[in-house]
């Protein structure tokens, strides 16, 4: 039943094609240099600065491919994951960062030089998006991606976009939730200077595919990623122990 | 043509699930019935199992209306005996 769909989404977004290890240096930047002293500097403001919790992080895959999936509800919470799972994970993962960061200078190059990343557009453009981040699952990468698609004004967790649900069951990699806390207080949207609030970073238990790929045997696909999704919500919500 | 309407608008009302009768021809199915965009890749989906198209994703950006799902539809159908 969810099989013509899930055909499809596949043909959209090229599962089934093969990809080239070139095709992450599209990610890469000149400016990557520079990332051992920007990591140098942001452990320091970690420890010290936001004295900085990790909580779950053995949750996380041994290797890639999976998917991090984290709230949003600052420019601080990427760079705040990348602290929290460590130099060899931050090399394999490639972010999904969206056109608001990617569009302002300062931001940008900051975004270079801490993450391999792409500029996306969650609104109008999304197809591109997911292609890029089905082919980094596909050559055994890690993608983070805000399944909220933008940052939350009030620190409460936006509606999430059914996208995420969608490249998880048409990759079968396993998605981490992940719930970080403290960052909105610290550095909410507006503002550019964080506050030293303690920031903690929650890794929940992956959750795995095989049942959805099953499902869509019997059910509209669109609504096994809904599943996908919606189960996604309620774990990250469950990972927030008061902010 | 008035039965490719019909199919079409069967087959929207099945995957938005909203009653055939109430979908009106010109309105935004996405903001008036509160349906996820990317149902839309479900609606192409079903066009193209149910005719045979091959169906690019331009399209999606296109449909907004039942109008419009069945003028890609039509375009696609009539590219495809040419």
């Amino acid at each position: 039943m969810g099989e013509d769909t899930s055909q499809y989404w596949r043909k959209l977004l090229k599962v089934d094609e093969p990809v080239s290890e070139d095709f992450l240096k599209t990610f890469r930047s000149p400016l990557e240099i520079l990332r051992p002293l920007f990591y140098a500097a942001i452990n320091l403001l970690c420890r010290f600065y936001f004295r900085v919790s990790v909580v779950g992080i053995e949750n996380l895959p041994k290797d890639p491919p999976y998917i991090i999936a984290p709230n949003h509800a600052s420019a601080l919470d990427q760079t705040m994951v990348s602290y929290a799972i460590g130099k060899r994970r931050r090399n394999e993962m490639y972010t999904l960062a969206t056109k608001h960061f990617y569009d302002r200078p300062i931001v940008n190059i900051f975004i270079k030089i801490g993450a391999n990343a792409l500029r996306i557009d969650t609104v109008e453009d999304f197809f591109p998006a997911l292609r890029a981040a089905t082919k980094v699952l596909k050559l055994g990468r890690c993608v983070y991606i805000n399944p909220e698609g933008t940052r939350s004004e009030t620190g409460n967790l936006l509606p999430f976009r059914v996208g995420v649900g969608v490249l998880a069951v048409e990759t079968g990699v396993p998605v981490v939730p992940v719930y970080i806390e403290g960052t909105f207080r610290s550095m909410p949207p507006g503002k550019y200077f964080p506050k030293p609030v303690k920031i903690t970073v929650s890794f929940g238990k992956p959750i795995y595919m095989d049942d959805y790929i099953r499902g869509k045997r019997s059910e509209n696909a669109y609504y096994i990623y809904k599943e996908v999704t919606d189960e996604l919500f309620k774990r990250i919500g469950s990972l927030k122990v008061g902010d | 043509m008035a039965e490719l309407e019909q199919e079409i608008r069967a087959l929207v009302s099945k995957i938005i699930k909203v009653e055939e009768s109430k979908i009106k021809p010109d309105v935004n199915i996405f903001t008036e019935y509160g349906v996820d965009s990317l149902l839309g890749v479900e609606i192409l989906a079903g066009l193209d199992k149910k005719y045979g198209l091959d169906i690019p994703e331009e399209k999606v950006r296109e449909i907004k209306t039942l109008n419009d799902i069945i003028r890609v539809a039509r375009e696609l159908i009539a590219k495809k005996g040419a």
